[in-house]
C-alpha cells in the first residue's frame, strides 16, 4: 500500500478519535452551569467548543510525550523502527475499544484506550523494545494514579474552604452561596480549556508520530502548526455536537451537585489538568474530573463513600489499558500478514465503527448513556441532603428524649420499689410490735411484779421506731434496742404478721 | 528515572491554585452576601467583593500565562 495513503488514513482516524473524545468527554464540562441555569445552553456549548479550540493551542508538552516519549521512533541507535501500519493498528484498537465501552456504558478513558492500543500494537508489531517503559511509567502510568488523587484531595480541601468561608448565621437574609452559581460559568470554562490542553494534544502526538515514522518529519520535532490546528478544530467540533446531545437530555435530571461544591471541584480539576499538561503528563481528563467530583463530595457535611460504586469505577479504569492493548495487539498481528492483512484490518475496523454507530442510534438517549463517567462518579459519594440531615437530627433528638424518658421511668420505678420495701418493713415492724405487746401483756398477767403497762411499752416502741430481732423479743421490749438501719432491711415481710394473733383493738398507727 | 520533583510540583501547584482561587472567590461571595445585611456599609462590602473576584481572575490569568511559553515575556519569565 502506498505509504502516503496509509499516513492519510491514520491522520483521518486520529482526527475521528479526537472528535469522539470531544463528543464524549469534554462537552460534559458545561453540563452543570446549564443545569443550574447560570448560562444559556447555546452559549455554553459554543463557549466550551471555543475554549477547547483555544486550549489545544496553549501547549505542546503532552503531544511531545506521545510523539517521542512513549514509543521509540526508530532509525536511531538502540531504537526500533515503528511503521505507520503499527500506529494504524494501535489507533484502530483504541477507537474500537472506546466506542464499544461507550455503547455498553462501561466506565473507560479515551486516553488510556489510546495508550493501551498503541502499546499493544507496538509490542506485537515491533517487539518489546519498541516501548519506552521509563517514560510510560513516568508520564502516563504514575500520573494516571496520582493526578485523580491530587485533584480529589485539592477538591476536598477546596470544598471545605468554600463552605467554611461562606458560612453565615442562619438568620441572615440574603442568599449565602448564590454567587457560586455564576462562578461555575468561569470554572466550567477553565475545565473546557484544560481539556483542550490535554486531550487534543494526544491526537497531535499520534499524528506527529505517524509523520515521523513515515519520514515526513524529523525525529524529535514537535507537532506542525497544521496538525495543531486540525486537532483543535476536531475536538471543538466534537464538543459542539456532543454538547447538543447533552442539552437534549438535560431534562432527565442531574446528580445534585451544589454550586459551591461544583465550583470547588471544577477549579481543582482545571488546576490539576493544566499543571499536568505543563509537565507533559498525558492523563485521563475524565479520571481527574471524577477524582475531583468524589473529593468535593467528601468535603460536604456528613458525606460518605459508596465503596461499591467507587470500586466499579476504579475497576473500569484499571481494565481499560490492558483491554485496549489486547485489541491493539490483535490489530497489529493482522498487519504482519502484509497488504491483505492491512486491508482486512481497515475493513474490519470501519465495519466495527459503523456497526457500533448504528447500534447506538437505536438506543434512546437518556440520562444514563448521555452522561459521562464524571457524572457517574458523583454517585460514589453519598451526601445527605438537608432533609436527610434534618431527619437524622430529629431521630437523634427523639432517641435522646426517649432515653431521658426511660431513665425517668426507671428512677420512678426504683423509687416505688423503695417505698414498697419501706412499707413492707413498716408493716413487719408493726406486726412485731404487736407481737411484743401481746407477749408483754401475757407476761405481765403472769407476773404482776413486771410493772410495765402495755401503753407505756407501746409509746416507747413508737418513739424508738426500732425493730427487734424476733428471737430476743424481751430485750427489745425492755431496752428499746434501736437499729434504724434494719428498718428497711431485706427481711421478708410476710413471715411475721401472717398467721399471728392480731388484736382488733390495736390503735397503733405508724406514720 | 522517575521525575518525582515534577509530581511534587504538580501536586503543589494544584493545591495552591485551587485553594487560592476558591478561597478568594468564596470571600467575594461572602462579602456580597454581607453587603445585603442591614447596618452595613454597602459600598465598602461590594467593593471588597469585586476586589476578591478581580484578584481571582488575575490569578487564573497568571496561571494560564505560566503554561503558554509564547506569553512568558509578558510576566518577564
Amino acid at each position: 500500500m502506498d505509504p502516503l495513503l496509509l499516513v492519510v488514513i491514520v491522520i483521518a482516524l486520529a482526527l475521528f478519535f479526537d472528535f469522539t473524545n470531544g463528543f464524549h468527554d469534554t462537552a460534559n464540562a458545561m453540563a452543570t452551569p446549564i443545569a443550574t441555569g447560570a448560562i444559556k445552553p447555546k452559549t455554553a456549548v459554543a463557549l466550551a467548543a471555543v475554549l477547547n479550540l483555544v486550549g489545544a493551542f496553549l501547549s505542546t508538552e503532552v503531544a511531545k510525550t506521545v510523539s517521542h516519549g512513549i514509543i521509540n521512533e526508530g532509525d536511531g541507535s538502540g531504537s526500533v523502527a515503528i511503521t505507520p501500519s503499527i500506529i494504524l493498528a494501535g489507533l484502530m484498537g483504541a477507537v474500537v475499544w472506546n466506542l464499544l465501552t461507550w455503547l455498553l456504558g462501561l466506565p473507560s478513558s479515551s486516553s488510556h484506550a489510546l495508550f493501551g492500543g498503541l502499546i499493544g500494537a507496538a509490542i506485537v508489531g515491533a517487539g518489546f523494545g519498541a516501548v519506552n517503559y521509563g517514560t510510560l511509567v513516568d508520564k502516563v502510568l504514575l500520573p494516571a494514579l496520582a493526578a485523580p488523587l491530587i485533584a480529589g484531595f485539592a477538591a476536598y480541601l477546596a470544598t471545605k474552604l468554600a463552605y467554611w468561608i461562606t458560612k453565615r448565621p442562619s438568620g441572615s437574609a440574603s442568599p449565602r452561596r448564590g454567587g457560586f452559581r455564576v462562578g461555575q460559568i468561569f470554572s466550567s470554562s477553565l475545565v473546557a480549556l484544560a481539556h483542550g490542553t490535554n486531550d487534543a494534544q494526544k491526537t497531535m502526538g499520534i499524528i506527529t508520530l505517524v509523520l515521523i515514522s513515515a519520514g515526513h518529519q524529523s525525529k524529535g520535532s514537535g507537532p506542525e502548526f497544521w496538525v495543531v490546528a486540525a486537532c483543535a478544530v476536531a475536538i471543538a467540533l466534537g464538543t459542539y455536537t456532543g454538547g447538543w446531545r447533552i442539552i437534549r437530555t438535560m431534562g432527565t435530571g442531574l446528580t445534585d451537585v451544589k454550586p459551591a461544591q461544583g465550583f470547588a471541584a471544577e477549579v481543582s480539576t482545571a488546576s490539576a489538568i493544566l499543571a499536568s499538561s505543563h509537565m507533559g503528563f498525558a492523563l485521563s481528563t475524565t479520571q481527574v474530573a471524577s477524582g475531583s467530583v468524589i473529593g468535593s463530595g467528601l468535603g460536604r457535611k456528613g458525606a460518605g463513600v459508596r465503596w461499591r460504586t467507587a470500586g466499579k469505577i476504579a475497576t473500569g479504569w484499571l481494565f481499560t489499558l490492558p483491554a485496549s492493548a489486547a485489541v491493539g495487539a490483535i490489530a497489529a498481528a493482522l498487519t504482519h500478514l502484509g497488504l491483505p492483512g492491512l486491508i482486512v484490518l481497515i475493513v474490519l475496523g470501519l465495519t466495527a465503527i459503523t456497526g457500533i454507530f448504528v447500534l447506538s442510534q437505536r438506543q434512546s438517549v437518556t440520562h444514563d448513556n448521555a452522561m459521562a463517567d464524571v457524572e457517574a462518579s458523583s454517585a460514589a459519594v453519598h451526601i445527605p441532603s438537608k432533609k436527610e440531615r434534618r431527619a437524622a437530627g430529629r431521630q437523634a433528638r427523639e432517641a435522646a428524649s426517649q432515653a431521658r424518658k426511660a431513665r425517668k421511668a426507671a428512677d420512678e420505678a426504683a423509687k416505688q420499689a423503695k417505698e414498697a420495701k419501706h412499707q413492707a418493713a413498716t408493716e413487719l415492724r408493726d406486726a412485731r410490735r404487736r407481737l411484743d405487746r401481746d407477749d408483754a401483756a401475757t407476761r405481765s398477767l403472769r407476773t404482776p411484779s413486771a410493772a410495765t403497762p402495755a401503753d407505756t411499752l407501746d409509746a416507747a416502741a413508737d418513739a424508738g421506731s426500732g425493730v427487734s430481732e424476733p428471737s430476743d423479743v424481751e430485750r427489745a421490749a425492755d431496752s428499746r434496742a434501736v437499729e434504724p438501719s434494719n428498718a428497711g432491711g431485706s427481711r421478708t415481710a410476710p413471715a411475721a404478721p401472717e398467721g399471728q394473733h392480731r388484736p382488733e383493738s390495736n390503735p397503733t398507727q405508724e406514720r | 528515572m522517575i521525575e518525582w520533583i515534577s509530581f511534587v510540583q504538580v501536586a503543589g501547584a494544584t493545591m495552591i491554585s485551587a485553594l487560592l482561587v476558591v478561597g478568594l472567590y468564596g470571600l467575594g461571595v461572602r462579602l456580597q452576601a454581607v453587603a445585603e445585611d442591614q447596618n452595613r456599609n454597602r459600598t465598602l462590602q461590594r467593593a471588597g467583593s469585586w476586589l476578591c473576584f478581580g484578584l481571582c481572575g488575575v490569578l487564573v490569568l497568571f496561571g494560564i500565562i505560566l503554561i503558554i511559553p509564547a506569553l512568558h515575556s509578558i510576566v518577564g519569565l
